[in-house]
């Protein structure tokens, strides 16, 4: 027991003190085991989950050193039932192996044949395993191979995934360092390299073999791609979430790889072009046509060596899911928040693979690779007549009728008009109320029902400063790149979507040409389902470190 | 004694023997009898068996003689035998099996007959032997011949032959030999010779197959065998070692190994060999800090579970059922409450109880409250905290781990319950204590191999394991046990539990020598002297207490540590805590800032507070949520009326609320329409009237309704039936080793006074006699004087003589009446049935010493004077020689008729023990 930085709970959650000198030290130490789970101003918390000590015996770190490692660090003695209770989870590791077997394809075996036993008694498993082979082998259907994973990681036995991965179609791509492919405005090329925290997230992934890296809004994930696509020097298939995702993916690959316009290919719901490295949407991957999944062909058109899921926070949604069967082949996926309402990030983990890397985003703030960003929330009190209203109507419109509040456009313009000459977004939930704002604004609306051209023609707009404010809905809300908005007024959301709220602030994090701080700004009607949503919508980020100050309607003018 | 004295008076004169006096009798050889051997014992050696055997002390007996049948009484024999460890047990077991007539049982026969192998051995028997003699389970013969003790024979106690059973050791008693021709170098009478399992070897070379099978069933376990069935080898064999009197028939279905070839299988042994100590070795032993911090840890949480327990029922009392116990739907809650299981719950509830700080209020709908006492204990330091539950756990006999168990009628059982107590619980956690601190400092044992290690210590009473299994764990989660090893403050709780006559040895029978540290505490006068060890002990593992929290802008705040009570307090307040362990993670809410509200504080004083506690600054969503909190605090007020007026026109309210003549109603206005008023409605109608308007009252629909007359009537309610809390279980050691100290020489006082009584009657007796013989001689001479007389002359003196013995008759008569007081033993009485006088016929009539004086005339063989109570309730007496006493029944046998009854032990209504006959003065002494 020593005056370490990391106090051990009962519950598993282990609590770091960021000020303590030894707390960098500390915090690589405990990173291969521990998962972050928040990030404010004093304390960081940490958690240990099975998942998260089945991954760091999956990375080769074994019991002793994790229970060294605590004993270490801590300031207060270790509960002694945890230390069992890790050494005996980290012990249920690998009694399966998941094998390639020359005759008879994807083998389970058992290193333990009661773990066997029990796995193949289990109703779970049911559908997934073939013939018995012997004692401790048991046939798997290749195509279950993610499905059991999952299954197993459920029942509580993890198997070592040691089937390897199909090579596949090997294709030459490079990170275009030099910066010829993206000359200045004098046509000098402008070198650049990859930062730090982005060099690290590839070497994590690289030798993890497959799975997921967390990085704030506007660090840089494409470029991470990029580096896992060098890296792995295969054709590659990238998932998006829609068309103008996959036109930017395009742009930034041309920009920063030696791939050239004909390697890359879009297939979306307008083009549909098959190439080395294909760009291809959800949506368009799991569209029916007469019951028949008529694109998932894609799948098997080319030999993927790697496969990317750009937001991958979106996967478990049912529909999505189809396209994580690809088990055999590396896969990365990429977000920022992986945060769900539904409780599913876990089947991230089991369909893509474990966490490979994750960085505070005050961290990265801090390194000025993200913009620093002041976040606000407005109260606005309701007037009386609306109150009533409220008060009476039945609770599935009462939400609507806070977010959409009449007050809020006051407080809107009132905050465009301190923030003039600014590139501002107003971001919303529902329609009419986005309308009215921008003609209260004199601004232009981007609704899903605005066509793809004209969003592009938009953003353009926007990005080269022409117009300095733009009335988005939801469709904004991930992967738009408009580098220089540096402010967001958000009126209404998806409910308590914690998520929603960090991709919006995530519109703003790229770093402003002259450094200027970012703001958020979330307009609140006061004592209603609104405020309360709000609430729960601001918690990622506030432990992310990014606290809301709290400010009252009525002070907004005095400001 | 009576020797001395009955040889003083044939000393004393020539008298001469009446014509019915008893023939001149050999002097007897007596053994010593068992009470007089505790006679004999000094008093160093009396205190320690007292205190060795609490229950002969307490209630205190009156003599000696009492305290030898008490001695002697089956139940404290049992008690005695539960407390001795397995070595002692086999040497008491051999005591008694090898005993018969033929030869003493010494010491060395016995350590041959539980096979002692080496030095060490001896020793362990050496050691058990004393113990068995001090605690009056065995005693040495006083043989003049012999010198040495080591040749001294070993009685075992009148009555420990009956709880051992038919077959101690498995081996049949004396007095069971084998019949017919006896094989060469077998002596017939139960010894058995080196060689004689090879000569028995020879003998069953002979046998039939399955001989060898059935003796080898019969040595180690009961000598008794069911025949087997007709025409089987086995029959045969079993015939055959009938005709060779290997076996001998018992019933019709029954054999028996006898003696002295049960001793030939056995080599002479009783046992097949010594019962050492297990190995105490543990293979698991903690570092120190680590059992240190995890007793401090579950020593905070059963503290924190205690008190919000009581807070908790501050608020909202469990209600008792009517059988007395806390019902298991209130369990369960409290368990969801504390956010425990049902298990611990229940010993958090049953040490909340134990310890006094809840009890059932005994008010008419009775409910579990928290006690005066509670204020102080919340009040208190935390370690102090902890040290009362601790030592109220290790002396409770309350048993938590039975709740939730059913007893035999199949109900379940319900914590709190009145009756889940029982009396050997504190022994045996101090047992399991004590087994855990005798492994030495973090050794870590589980519940087999410290019942193993009970099972050595006391194999006669022997707890369930269960038992055991619930103590560990109990004591796991009190802290006094941490991750199976003893913790400091687990073993600062021992020094309570070291045996009562170590404490009084090294205490009260002082006299220079240099007393342990424990010792020269218990020696002085405080009431109890190490409460302050147990809470220092915790005190030195607990880290640190924290004052400062550290507020984050997500609302929550951490506590780098254990908080202090001011911030315990506040966070208790304010916050809802969401990680427990080395630090504390709070969170503020909305609704956990509202309780704070709600219980008085204002929102400034809540952030001056908080800022106070703050290593930081308050952070601003924080400062906001509280403002805010307080902002929409208090917009709504709740308060009571009994009863309404409103009207449609405020008008017709103006002035109400200030009329003076309306003062007694307590109206208040709480709307311009609305008045709330503090009485019944008819009053208010009644007033309202009177004032001159025209109310009506009104349904809760709005509906006018018109009030009907309320008529009255009272049921009557029975008492409930008062239920007592549990006892606090506080006992001084050193009072208790005082009080026996000063027992003992009381008891030979008393002894002594009884001696002189029965000595005083005996001299009165025998003046009586020689009175009477005195007055039969001269109511001879007189006779022959009468004769002489009405021969020749009439002679005055003859009468006076008679005259003269009369009246010497009375005083002689009166002081034959002071008869020894009390319940003494056996007063002396010479035979002679016609003498007596029921009133004063003596013996004792204390059951108790009757068993006793019983029991030893069954050991020493000699007869008694029983008086016995027949069906109808008349009285007989008769003179007997008891052979065996037990269950109940005494077997004896008349030596006049020649015949063996069976008694009754109930009617039996004295007993006296009879004398030998008066030693012939012309004999001379014995």
């Amino acid at each position: 027991m020593t005056d370490g930085p990391l106090i051990v709970q009962s519950d598993k959650t282990l609590l770091l003190e960021v000020d303590h000198d030894q707390a960098e030290a500390c915090r690589r130490a405990i990173a291969p085991f521990a998962e972050l789970e928040r990030a404010p101003e004093h304390v960081h918390t940490y958690r240990l989950t099975p998942l998260g000590l089945w991954n760091a015996r999956a990375a080769g770190h074994d019991a002793e050193l994790v229970v060294s490692v605590l004993l270490e660090y801590s300031r207060y003695p270790v509960p002694h039932a945890l230390l069992i209770d890790i050494a005996e989870t980290m012990s249920r590791y690998g009694r399966l192996q998941l094998v390639q077997d020359p005759v008879h394809g994807l083998v389970l075996h058992a290193l333990d044949r009661a773990v066997l036993m029990e796995v193949m008694r289990s109703k779970r498993s049911a559908g997934l395993l073939g013939a018995r082979l012997d004692d401790t082998d048991v046939i798997v259907h290749p195509s279950e191979r993610g499905h059991l994973k999952q299954v197993l990681l459920k029942l509580g036995w993890p198997a070592e995934d040691l089937a390897g991965y199909v090579d596949g179609e090997a294709h030459a791509i490079s990170l275009d360092t030099a910066g010829t492919s993206n000359p200045g405005k004098d046509g000098a090329p402008r070198p650049w390299d990859l930062r730090p925290y982005q060099n690290q997230a590839i070497e994590g992934f690289w030798h993890g073999g497959s799975g997921v890296i967390v990085l704030p809004c506007g660090a840089g994930k494409t470029l991470v791609g990029a580096g896992a696509m060098a890296r792995s020097q295969t054709t590659t298939l990238i998932l998006v979430t829609n068309t103008v995702s996959a036109r930017q993916w395009r742009d930034e690959l041309l920009k920063r790889t030696s791939l050239t316009d004909d390697e890359i290919g879009e297939y979306s719901g307008a083009r549909k072009e098959v190439r080395p490295v294909t760009i291809a949407t959800y949506q368009v991957m799991t569209t029916k046509r007469k019951g028949v999944y008529t694109h998932l062909e894609l799948l098997d058109a080319r030999d993927w060596g790697l496969v990317i899921y750009d937001e991958v926070h979106l996967l478990p949604a049912p529909i999505f899911r189809m396209t994580a069967d690809l088990q055999a082949r590396r896969r990365l996926g990429l977000t920022a928040t992986l945060v769900r309402e539904d409780g599913r990030e876990d089947e991230v983990f089991s369909l893509i693979g474990p966490k490979r890397f994750d960085a505070p985003w005050k961290d990265i703030e801090a390194q000025g690779y993200i913009a620093p960003a002041d976040c606000v929330e407005v109260r606005l009190t309701m007037p009386e007549r609306d109150r009533m209203i409220y008060a009476t109507a039945e609770p599935e419109d009462r939400y609507r009728l806070a977010a959409t509040a009449p007050g809020k456009n006051h407080v809107v313009e009132q905050l465009v008009a301190k923030h003039e000459g600014e590139p501002t977004l107003v971001i919303g939930q529902y329609i009419d109320q986005l309308e009215e704002l921008a003609a209260h604004l004199g601004a232009d609306l981007i609704t899903g029902s605005t066509t793809v051209p004209e969003r592009q023609r938009l953003y353009d707009a926007f990005r080269t400063g022409e117009i300095t404010k733009l009335v988005v809905s939801k469709v904004a809300n991930f992967s738009i790149d408009l580098p220089e908005a540096s402010v967001a007024i958000q009126v209404s959301g998806s409910f308590g979507s914690r998520q929603e709220e960090a991709q919006r602030l995530g519109r703003l994090l790229r770093p402003k040409g002259d450094g200027r701080t970012a703001h958020f700004y979330a307009v609140v009607a006061r004592d209603t389902v609104d405020q309360d949503f709000a609430a729960h919508r601001q918690r990622f980020l506030a432990e992310q470190g990014y606290a809301y100050t709290i400010v009252d309607a009525e002070d907004l003018v005095t400001d | 004694m009576l020797r001395v004295v009955v040889r003083a008076f044939c000393a004393a004169g020539d008298l001469p023997r009446g014509p019915d006096a008893p023939p001149a009798a050999r002097i007897v050889v007596r053994m010593a009898t068992f009470s007089e051997d505790l006679r004999g014992r000094s008093d160093d050696e009396l205190v320690a068996l007292l205190l060795r055997r609490p229950d002969l002390a307490s209630p205190s007996p009156s003599t000696l003689s009492s305290l030898a049948a008490r001695a002697t009484s089956r139940a404290s024999l049992e008690r005695a035998l539960g407390s001795v460890d397995a070595v002692v047990l086999q040497v008491v077991e051999a005591v008694v099996a090898l005993h018969d007539d033929a030869a003493p049982v010494t010491a060395d026969r016995v350590a041959q007959a539980v096979a002692v192998r080496s030095d060490a051995d001896r020793e362990l028997v050496d050691a058990a032997l004393d113990r068995a003699v001090g605690l009056l389970l065995v005693r040495l013969d006083d043989q003049p011949a012999s010198g040495s003790t080591a040749g001294r024979g070993l009685l075992a106690a009148p009555g420990l032959a009956e709880l051992l059973g038919p077959y101690p050791a498995g081996l049949p008693p004396a007095g069971t030999v084998s019949g017919g021709p006896a094989p060469a170098g077998r002596t017939p009478g139960g010894t058995s010779t080196p060689s004689g399992p090879l000569v028995l070897d020879d003998v069953l070379a002979e046998a039939p197959p399955g001989a060898r099978q059935v003796l080898d069933a019969l040595t180690w376990g009961p000598p008794v065998g069911l025949l087997p069935a007709v025409r089987t080898p086995a029959r045969d064999a079993v015939q055959w070692l009938l005709t060779h009197g290997l076996l001998s028939p018992g019933d019709a279905r029954h054999v028996l190994l006898p003696r002295d070839v049960a001793l030939a299988l056995r080599s002479g042994r009783t046992h097949a060999q010594i019962h050492r100590p297990p190995a105490t070795a543990s293979d698991v032993r903690h570092p120190l800090e680590l059992v240190a911090g995890e007793s401090a840890m579950a020593a905070q949480r059963t503290v924190r579970l205690v008190a919000t327990l009581v807070r908790t029922w501050e608020i909202d009392p469990a209600p008792v059922l009517r059988t007395g116990g806390l019902g298991v739907r209130e369990l369960r809650k409290l368990a969801a409450q504390l956010e425990t299981d049902e298990t611990d719950t229940a010993f958090v509830v049953e040490l909340a109880g134990a310890a006094g700080l809840v009890a059932d209020d005994r008010e008419e709908v009775p409910t579990f409250a928290p006690t005066l006492a509670v204020d102080e204990w919340l009040a208190a330091e935390l370690s102090v905290r902890w040290a009362l539950l601790a030592r109220t756990w290790l002396t409770t006999t309350r048993t938590a781990w039975m709740v939730g168990s059913r007893d035999d009628r199949g109900t379940v059982r319900a914590a709190l319950d009145p009756e889940l107590t029982r009396p050997w619980a504190p022994r045996l956690r101090a047992s399991v204590l004590g087994v855990l601190a005798d492994g030495g400092p973090g050794a870590a044992l589980t519940a087999t191999q410290v019942s193993e290690q009970l099972a050595w210590r006391t194999p006669r009473a022997l707890p369930p394991a269960a038992a055991v299994a619930a103590t560990l764990r109990e004591a796991g989660f009190l802290g006094a046990v941490a991750a199976g090893a003893l913790s400091a403050a687990g073993r600062a709780l021992l020094p309570d539990l070291r045996p009562l006559d170590e404490i009084a040895a090294t205490a009260v029978i002082g006299d220079g020598r240099r007393g342990r540290s424990a010792a020269s505490s218990a020696a002085r006068a405080d009431a109890h002297p190490d409460a302050d060890d147990v809470a220092q002990a915790l005190r030195a593992g607990l880290a640190d207490a924290v004052d400062e929290i550290m507020l984050q802008g997500d609302l929550t705040g951490v506590v780098p540590g254990r908080p202090s009570p001011e911030l315990e307090a506040l966070i208790e307040r304010a916050a809802r805590v969401e990680s427990r362990g080395g630090a504390l993670t709070v969170r503020f809410t909305p609704e956990s800032v509202r309780a704070a509200l709600d219980a008085g504080t204002t929102a400034d004083e809540l952030l001056a507070d908080l800022a106070a506690h703050s290593r930081g600054a308050v952070p601003q969503p924080l400062d906001y949520l509280v403002r805010d909190a307080a902002r929409r605090h208090g917009r709504l007020r709740a308060g009571a009326a009994s009863s309404y007026v409103r009207a449609e026109d405020p008008a017709l309210l103006a002035g109400l609320v200030e009329d003076p003549r309306l003062a007694a109603l307590g109206l208040v206005r709480l709307a311009p329409t609305v008045l709330a008023a503090q009485v019944s409605t008819r009053e208010l109608l009644a007033a309202l009237r009177e004032r001159g308007l025209a109310p009506v009252a009104e349904g809760p629909d709005g509906q006018i309704v018109h009030a009907e007359r309320v008529i009255r009537r009272v049921t009557r309610r029975p008492r409930r039936g008062l239920v007592t809390p549990p006892d606090d279980a506080s006992h001084s050691t050193v009072a208790r080793a005082a009080r026996i100290a000063a027992l003992v020489p009381e008891l030979r006082r008393a002894e002594l006074a009884q001696q002189a009584d029965r000595e005083a009657q005996l001299a009165d007796r025998e003046a009586h006699r020689i009175a009477a013989q005195t007055r039969a001689d001269e109511a001879d001479a007189a006779a022959t004087a009468a004769r002489a007389a009405r021969l020749g002359v009439a002679d005055e003196d003859g009468a006076g003589s008679s005259t003269t013995s009369l009246d010497q008759d009375t005083p002689a008569g009166g002081s034959a009446r002071t008869v020894g007081a009390g319940s003494g033993g056996g007063v002396g009485h010479r035979g002679g049935a016609r003498r007596t006088t029921p009133g004063t016929s003596g013996g004792t009539a204390d059951p108790v010493a009757a068993l006793g004086l019983l029991r030893e005339a069954v050991e020493d063989r000699t007869d008694v004077w029983l008086e016995l109570v027949d069906a109808h309730g008349v009285p007989q007496r008769r003179r007997v020689r008891p052979l065996r006493l037990e269950a109940g029944r005494l077997r004896a046998l008349d030596p006049a008729r020649d015949s063996e009854l069976t008694v009754a032990v109930h009617r039996i209504a004295s007993v006296a023990r009879v004398e030998p006959e008066p030693l012939d003065p012309d004999r001379g002494d014995a």
